[in-house]
């Protein structure tokens, strides 16, 4: 894959842990042709909380896929701290997500029939590799559940079990964890708790996050955000008010 | 991930127990099969290892060749020769043979399967039996009676009965009681009467004859070290010189292979369609859970699960699921053992039996298939859900993926069914010995139950579209409603209709098939006999006395009474029956289905040419004018030139030949006769006829004397035995089916919860969405019936038509077919019991929020 095609050049900085270069996504043929994506290229650097915003149907939920080594480009290159995606074969992109990436989606995030604590060591069980249990201890204080952790998800709020989820990424220590709307079905104040505990996982335990916020409140915890419409980054600016953010949004639409 | 296996089946606990049920009731009756059947083998082996506990070495003829309905004896003067032997301490001859006491009028003797024994009495320190009162026989006119005819009859020592026995009814007197071994072992449902040596060959014909000889080695004198002695002495090749162990085991052996056996394969196959039915409803338990887990699946995915993990996960399931049905399975296969020998005794099959036996065999092979199986059955289902897509967690409504495996299903079907009809056909035309042929059809009849199952889900739309009108009819619209659920995931109605498919078919099939037997039975004596009475032997290896055709004959209002006798013989090395008939009567009593030949052959016989029966001639590729030699059970043998040959595979299936020329190959204790047709002159009253019979042949009590017509019921009630039997077998396959029926309904429920909250929040009433499920489960059970019923009807059709030359018929048995029907609708309702109760229970607003 080369990086003659590129249009737009673009700074790779030295420490991105995600690197996308020129994503196109394009689904259907013919007249029934949609471009998700349309010539996408954009790098995320470690220690970042970026926000990726834009108004339905522009391409976030693709773009998140396709950067997370869940869905397949139909064009252009995706590098996760280092390792190119395009090529790897099913066994080797679920050894990736298991070692380095992390996840948080809107809904169905946690299995029913386990508990809390349960459901954050599920990924470790699926590696074979036991949990650092200091560090375990660490999250579960973060997330403030620490008496709830034999609860099972049906017995926990919408935030709480998005807080399980959050500390769930983490216990692998991931290069870079994704949420698509992580907070999309929560309300304001369930919302914020979920938010604090992501900019914590930034500020404390230097991880990355890329989340897909419709919230102007969400995407103002962080410290880039991106603008998508038509399946391209229209802007990509760095941390922004609230304010900011619906002026832009107005902008777009 | 094991954790995370029995965290899903406990959180899906009912789903599991129904899936767990679908196969433990067909391991329970694999290991059951197998505990009952070590339990009559053992049982075989102790009763005659007890009875030659005393012996230590065994003479006896060696018939020519093997006929386990006849017994062979031997001259008893080598009991000299033996006795010159050294080394030998006692010997005596020894004779067993089928007679009964008749006390006060009753005979004790056994209805069912097993023999009545009259034994020779053998002095006390050969003998098996010992008295626990009075004495053994010694004197002419002395029995003993095995004490279980003592309890039953409340005979006394010193008490005066009778004796039946081939040479009429006989005065003795009872000196002892008696019980075999230490009294621990039953014989079964076997009675036993000792006499004198010189009675039993006097009253059966066995004068100079001996059935064994018997041995008892001096001090210090090996078993091993007698036989050899015993077997110098003895150069003769057609004597059998054994030890008391051997004889023995191989006495078990023969009873095994002629009742062990048998019931143990007829009894595993049952057990094998209930595995298969129950493979059935785990492949589709799975199928549809892991449709209904979709998400949980992706989602493991996205958390990097790898496909083999998913894998895991579901045939780790599985496992666990066979694995705990199979220990209770073979838990519960000791009760089924244990009924099942209950209910032979009732029915009047009575088995010895020790106690329970769980073998290792019995448990490794209960657990390898219990467990074999459900993994097997999770695999496709399992190889599914590693197709998943992790990207499906964050997609909503996503469905599971098309297998490439399923858009190839129509062609594989095709071909598996039409492998399976080759099978069919194989196992019913060729010439291959009765194992594999039987073998091949029942795997032939397998292949096509999978394929028209494959191919079912093609049908349950256009049926259910049929169904759906009187349905809505009835119901109104819950009848629509039911109708469009049912249609709606065909896969899934077409698999669980397909194991209830299973039950109904072998029902239907068997129904045909021992219809056919019985209509073989019956068409043979409406179109081949022309006699009104029959005079039959009972028990007693067949042999009538010579008196009875005199006494007969002189009863009044008897035109014709043609006598027919036989022995076992063989041609080529196969056994068949050799028939002796008189020449100038049979015609007037039976009628020959002619393939070649006339009635002026049967005339012209002579003692040297012979009828031959067409299947049989067929087989031997023997013609009119052909020679072949025959060699009978008594060691001679003759050459006859055929004369003709004609059908008959049930009344005179065998060679025919004049009367005077089977004599010479008689058994000498044989007498040649072993049934009398008797035609009435055509004025006299039939019942009076046949009373007189009967009283003429008073003192001899193995006469029977029978109507065509109380024959007729006879092979009907015995062929009905067998089909009580077979339904109850089958109605176990029929229960598994129902639980399938119930788990498909189960898992619809939950995966429709928000739908049937739905459909209350807008008016439904409890009671319309219990008629709903109703009409869903009836129309399962219907497609699966109806499916049942032509494959059914087409095996029975296949296998009457194949087996013709053996004289089945097809008889279409329209009573039966509706009763089965209407069975099956009634199936479908018992099992929405379950499923319908617990949607009715759901409550609105919990199921409108279920995720
Ligand atoms: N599997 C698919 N097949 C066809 N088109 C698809 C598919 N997935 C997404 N699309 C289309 O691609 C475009 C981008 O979709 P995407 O889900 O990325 O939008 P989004 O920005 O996440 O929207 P929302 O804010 O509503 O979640 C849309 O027009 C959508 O209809
Ligand atoms: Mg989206």
């Amino acid at each position: 894959m080369s990086t003659e095609i590129t249009s737009t050049p673009f700074a790779v900085a030295a420490d991105a842990v995600v690197v996308a270069t020129d994503l196109t996504k394009i689904y259907g043929e013919g007249d029934s042709e949609v471009r998700a994506l349309d010539g996408v290229s954009v790098s995320f650097p470690k220690g970042q909380l970026a926000a990726v915003m834009g108004p339905s149907g522009s391409g976030k939920s693709t773009l998140m896929h396709i950067l997370a080594g869940l869905d397949h480009p139909t064009s252009g290159s995706v590098l996760v701290d280092g390792t190119e995606l395009a090529g790897l074969n099913d066994q080797k992109l679920t050894l990736l997500r298991r070692d380095k990436i992390g996840f948080v989606f809107q809904f169905f995030n946690l299995l029913p029939m386990l508990t809390a604590k349960e459901n954050i060591e599920l990924p470790m069980k699926i590696a074979g590799s036991p949990p650092d249990p200091e560090w375990q201890a660490t999250l579960v204080e973060a997330t403030g559940l620490s008496t709830r952790m034999t609860h099972k998800p049906a017995e926990l709020s919408g935030g709480q079990q998005q807080r399980v989820a959050v500390a769930r990424a983490l216990l692998s220590k991931p290069a870079v964890i994704f949420g698509d709307e992580p907070t999309g079905n929560l309300d304001s104040k369930t919302s914020s708790e979920v938010l604090a505990l992501l900019r914590r996982a930034v500020d404390e335990f230097g991880q990355t996050v890329i989340m897909v916020t419709h919230d102007a409140s969400a995407a103002a915890i962080a410290d880039r955000t991106l603008f998508l419409r038509d399946g391209k980054i229209v802007r990509d600016a760095g941390h922004l008010s609230a304010g900011e953010i619906l002026d832009t949004i107005k902008t777009l639409e | 991930m094991i954790g995370l296996v029995l965290r899903g089946l406990s959180t899906r606990k009912l789903r599991s127990a129904l899936t767990a049920i679908a196969i433990l009731l067909g391991v329970t009756m694999i290991s059951g099969t197998l505990v009952l059947t070590d339990q009559i083998d053992r049982a075989f082996v102790q009763i005659f290892q007890q009875g030659n506990s005393k012996i230590n070495v065994v003479v006896k003829q060696k018939p020519p060749f093997k006929d386990p309905q006849t017994e062979v004896f031997l001259n008893a003067e080598l009991v000299t020769t033996v006795r010159a032997a050294d080394g030998v301490w006692l010997a005596e001859p020894f004779i067993q043979v089928q007679g009964y006491v008749i006390v006060d009028g009753e005979a004790m003797d056994q209805t069912g399967g097993a023999p009545s024994f009259v034994f020779s009495s053998v002095s006390e320190q050969l003998n098996p039996y010992s008295p626990i009162d009075g004495r053994l026989p010694t004197a002419s006119g002395e029995i003993a009676i095995a004490k279980e005819i003592a309890t039953k009859s409340k005979a006394k020592v010193g008490q005066a009965v009778t004796l039946a026995t081939q040479d009429g009814i006989k005065p003795v007197k009872i000196v002892g009681i008696v019980q075999y071994g230490d009294g621990s072992t039953s014989l079964g449902g076997s009675t036993t009467v000792l006499a004198p040596l010189i009675d039993v060959q006097n009253w059966w014909s066995l004068q100079g004859k001996a059935s064994y000889i018997y041995a008892k080695a001096k001090d210090g004198v090996s078993d091993d070290e007698l036989k050899a002695n015993v077997r110098a002495a003895l150069p003769q090749t057609d004597v059998i010189v054994q030890t008391g162990k051997e004889d023995a085991d191989e006495q078990a052996s023969v009873l095994n292979d002629l009742i062990g056996k048998i019931i143990r394969y007829a009894l595993l196959a049952f057990a094998g369609v209930a595995v298969l039915v129950g493979a059935f409803i785990i492949y589709n338990t799975f199928s549809i859970t892991v449709a209904q887990r979709t998400r949980e699946f992706a989602m493991l995915r996205t958390i990097g699960a790898s496909r083999r993990q998913i894998l895991g996960t579901v045939v780790g399931e599985a496992f666990i699921i066979g694995s705990v049905a199979s220990i209770i399975g073979i838990g519960l296969g000791m009760v089924f053992a244990w009924g099942l020998n209950k209910l032979f005794g009732v029915i009047g099959f009575g088995l010895p039996a020790t106690g329970l036996i769980l073998s290792w065999q019995t448990v490794a092979v209960s657990l390898a298939v219990g467990v074999g199986i459900t993994v097997l059955a999770s695999i496709f289902p399992a190889l599914r859900a590693t197709k998943i897509a992790p990207i499906a967690a964050l997609r909503e409504g996503v469905t599971l993926p098309v297998g490439r495996f399923q858009k190839l299903t129509p062609a594989l079907a095709i071909v598996i069914a039409v492998l399976g009809a080759a099978g069919m056909v194989f196992g019913l035309i060729s010439d291959a010995d009765t194992t594999s042929r039987l073998l091949t059809l029942a795997g032939g009849a397998i292949l096509i139950f999978v394929a028209v199952a494959m191919l079912a889900r093609f049908i349950v739309r256009p049926v259910v579209g049929v169904l759906a009108v009187p349905i809505t009819k009835v119901a109104g619209g819950v009848g629509k409603l039911a109708s469009e659920n049912a249609a709606r995931n065909p896969a899934r109605t077409a698999v669980t209709a397909a194991a209830l498919m299973i039950g109904i078919g072998l029902v239907v099939f068997v129904t045909i098939f021992v219809g056919g037997l019985r209509e073989s039975f019956t068409g043979a004596i409406d179109n081949s006999l022309k006699s009104d009475v029959t005079v039959t032997a009972r028990g007693f290896g067949g042999s009538l006395p010579a008196g009875v055709l005199d006494a007969v004959r002189a009863v009044p209002g008897v035109e014709t009474a043609s006598p027919v006798g036989g022995t076992a013989a063989q041609v080529d090395g196969q056994s068949f029956a050799l028939i002796g008939v008189d020449p100038k009567t049979i015609t007037d009593v039976y009628a020959f289905d002619w393939n070649d030949g006339s009635n002026e052959a049967v005339q012209s016989l002579g003692t040297d040419r012979a009828l031959v029966e067409n299947a049989i001639a067929t087989t031997l590729k023997l013609a009119t004018g052909d020679s072949f030699k025959v060699q009978a059970i008594s060691g001679a043998s003759a050459t006859f030139t055929v004369a003709g040959t004609y059908t008959d595979p049930t009344i005179l299936n065998g060679f025919v030949v004049d009367q005077a020329a089977l004599e010479p190959l008689l058994q000498s204790n044989a007498t040649g006769l072993n049934t009398v047709f008797v035609t009435e002159t055509p004025d006299s009253n039939p019942d009076t006829v046949q009373a007189a019979v009967d009283e003429a042949l008073k003192g001899y009590p193995t006469a029977q004397v029978q109507s065509n017509a109380q024959q007729k019921e006879e092979v009907a009630s015995s062929v009905n035995t067998i089909l009580v039997i077979f339904y109850a077998l089958l109605a176990l396959s029929v229960m598994i089916s129902l639980f399938g029926i119930v788990n498909t309904l189960v898992l619809s429920i939950f995966e429709r919860t928000r739908e049937i909250g739905m459909l209350r929040s807008v008016g439904t009433t409890r009671r319309q969405l219990r008629a709903m499920i109703r009409w869903e489960a009836v129309i399962t059970s219907i497609i699966g019936g109806v499916l049942g019923v032509i494959l059914g009807i087409m095996f029975g059709w296949a296998v009457c038509k194949g087996l013709e030359s053996e004289g089945l018929s097809f008889v279409f048995p329209t009573v039966q077919i509706v009763i089965f029907l209407v069975l099956s609708i009634v199936a479908g309702i018992v099992a929405a019991i379950l499923p319908a109760r617990r949607a009715a229970k759901l409550d609105v607003l919990e199921a409108l929020q279920y995720e």
